[in-house]
């Protein structure tokens, strides 16, 4: 019945890590001779699609168990 | 500080995000469980980062920044001494007779446990902090959005309240927590960076401890006298007076924030739900007060090519409350500035929200259904309580106001939070421990707690520091405004505890039989959980309490 909260915030962090990454490689912007918008971003895209890949693992066992309790 | 394009998409698309939430949640709200419990249906992990979140309001990020940049690793202490001891406390010992009591609110455990006085005494004044509470923290993310940015402060104060009343009125207790989980989410991308960058500016932890005073890095070791740390306090008022009585009036008590762990889905995940929050806590000290610390480090001996990061106020001393605007502003670029921007502004939504959902249960339960209108249909609670959050946000909103006129009301609400936490976790130790205690007994030392509370602080005062309202008489000074609040928790919640006691003892207590699952000796014991460690309260406690001494050890 409940949202799976990992979707929503697998989504926010990857769009998020996404707008920072492209914002990087295009502006090249450097503090502390690091392109933080680069790095940052994508760090944030690895967590985001992590967190959506556990909610899709999930929700398979979910249904795999719901299908072996109707049989 | 300037803000570019896509600052400003990254700040909307957060908003697009939680009223999405509220309008995807807004089918399930079909009686007042769902609305003003979330149907206990949460997940200990989803309670446990809601009960963190609830609690991370903008003022406790910018806050705990600038008393970094103030006292140092000093600060951890609200962190390591004045936070996850009382967690560890509420989760193992106290869940179980709120969360068995099947009671909604606190106040209505006031009522089961002792009488109906006790109970409209705690509501009335908790319903008045936090629509009061949340009001000044509106007011600051205005003041700090239009100091930064340049932004309308109105309209910031209004647009945000707007964005958090529509998500609550849809969605209730649920999307709150739903959302503070994304908030938190937020708050640890969005200020993680800083905190990196300052450190690897200063020279690493070494070389950030050779800029700043040596009472700046270490948290215990010049606690002996008052004089010798930059707080101005001694380890007894520090561990009593925060460590005990403030921490555990906070954390065991307010109903901010033990309403996310009531809404857990169990006894068990309810139990878990301050010890899951403890975790992600522990390590908080480095997201914010490490940034404090380097803003002052870079100030008192700036990088090679840099000028100091501190801005200095009229009277020449450092203007503290700047230390994590004045850091995001420095190594932001576009981008990670809209990021930290839609941190702060997560936290302060996510600080609203707690005072929000907190004000209208207490209001529809425990003030309107008790006292106004009792007997009435689900859907009529229901629909006072979207009044209750609309009325909450309308309040917050005059509150904010009031705050721009008067400058001494920040000060004001720390006082009156000092008065009445303080002597409330004297009435919950013993209403839960000492079957003994009675309703007289609860009401009698509440109010002579409370009442110890204000005679302390009109005969006490702050050296060289000018008072918010006219002393009786100073009997004796404290040096900070910290050591004076300390103290004055402690005398409120002894006092509070001593006549408590003694009322009772003169006074009929309550049959055993009225006392079942709502007194220890008298609830069922929860039973031997054969899960893993990680699913076992006491053992969640052991590891938190063990790790949270070995940072107070590494950073002596």
């Amino acid at each position: 019945m409940h949202l799976d909260l990992r979707y929503p915030i697998g989504l926010l962090l990857t769009t998020y890590g996404a707008i920072l990454a492209f914002e990087g490689a295009v502006s090249r912007a450097t503090v502390l001779d690091l392109n933080v918008n680069l790095y940052w971003g994508a760090f944030m895209i690895v967590c985001g699609l992590g967190a959506i890949v556990l909610a899709r693992r999930a929700r398979k066992s979910q249904i795999t168990n719901h299908k072996s309790e109707m049989t | 500080m300037h803000v570019a394009p896509v600052d400003i998409l990254l700040i909307v698309i957060y908003c697009a995000f939680v009223l999405a939430i509220g309008f995807r949640l807004r089918r399930q709200m079909v009686g007042s469980s769902e609305f003003f419990m979330a149907g206990r249906s949460m997940p200990a992990w989803v309670a446990g980062v809601a009960f963190l979140s609830a609690n991370l309001g903008a003022q406790e990020m910018i806050g705990m920044a600038a008393s970094g940049a103030k006292y140092g690793i000093l600060t951890s202490h609200f962190y390591w001494v004045g936070a996850i001891p009382a967690m560890a406390f509420v989760g193992v010992f106290m869940m179980p007779f709120y969360y068995g009591s099947r009671a909604r609110s606190v106040p209505e455990y006031l009522k089961l446990r002792f009488d109906e006085k006790t109970r409209g005494f705690n509501a009335l004044t908790f319903a008045g902090m936090t629509v009061f509470s949340s009001g000044i923290s509106m007011y600051a993310m205005g003041a700090l959005l239009a100091l930064l940015l340049g932004w309308n402060i109105h309209a910031s104060i209004v647009v945000s309240a707007a964005i958090v009343l529509v998500y609550i009125s849809l969605g209730g207790l649920t999307s709150a927590i739903y959302n503070e989980v994304l908030q938190f989410f937020l708050i640890v991308f969005g200020f993680m960076p800083v905190a990196y960058l300052g450190l690897r500016d200063a020279g690493g932890w070494e070389g950030l401890a050779a800029r700043v005073p040596d009472t700046f890095v270490h948290a215990w070791s010049n606690l002996g006298q008052a004089d010798a740390n930059p707080m101005g306090i001694e380890w007894f008022g520090m561990v009593m007076g925060l460590g005990f009585v403030l921490s555990f009036g906070y954390w065991c008590t307010d109903f901010l924030v033990v309403q996310r762990a009531m809404a857990a889905d169990s006894m068990n995940a309810a139990r878990r739900t301050p010890l899951i929050a403890a975790m992600p806590k522990m390590l908080f000290p480095f997201l914010v007060i490490v940034p404090g610390i380097a803003a002052l480090g870079l100030t008192l001996h700036p990088a090679a090519g840099t000028a100091p990061l501190l801005p200095t106020l009229a009277d020449g001393t450092y203007d503290y409350n700047m230390a994590l605007p004045m850091m995001m502003s420095r190594y932001y670029p576009a981008g990670l500035l809209g990021l930290g921007l839609t941190a702060l502004l997560a936290s302060f939504m996510s600080g609203m929200a707690g005072n929000v959902t907190a004000f209208n249960t207490v209001w529809t339960f425990d003030i309107y259904q008790s006292y106004i209108r009792p007997g009435q249909s689900d859907a009529h609670y229901l629909w006072m309580g979207r009044m209750a959050t609309l009325f909450g946000v309308l309040v917050s909103i005059a509150t904010a106001y009031a705050a721009m006129r008067f400058n001494n009301i920040m000060d004001m609400l720390q006082l009156v939070f000092s008065f009445v936490n303080a002597p409330l976790f004297a009435t919950f130790l013993l209403g839960m421990f000492w079957k003994r205690t009675t309703g007289h007994g609860a009401f009698a030392g509440l109010v002579a707690g409370t009442g110890a509370a204000a005679v302390h602080y009109e005969l006490t005062g702050v050296a060289g520091t000018a008072s918010l309202f006219p002393k009786l008489a100073i009997v004796h000074a404290y040096p900070s405004d910290m050591a004076q609040n300390f103290w004055g928790a402690i005398v409120a919640w002894t006092t509070c505890f001593v006549v408590t006691a003694g009322v009772s003892l003169l006074t009929a207590p309550k049959a055993d039989s009225d006392l079942r699952g709502l007194v220890y000796g008298l609830a069922e014991r929860p039973a031997r959980s054969d899960a893993g460690w990680h699913q076992r309260p006491a053992v969640l406690a052991a590891v938190v309490l063990t790790l949270t001494l070995a940072l107070n050890i590494l950073f002596w």
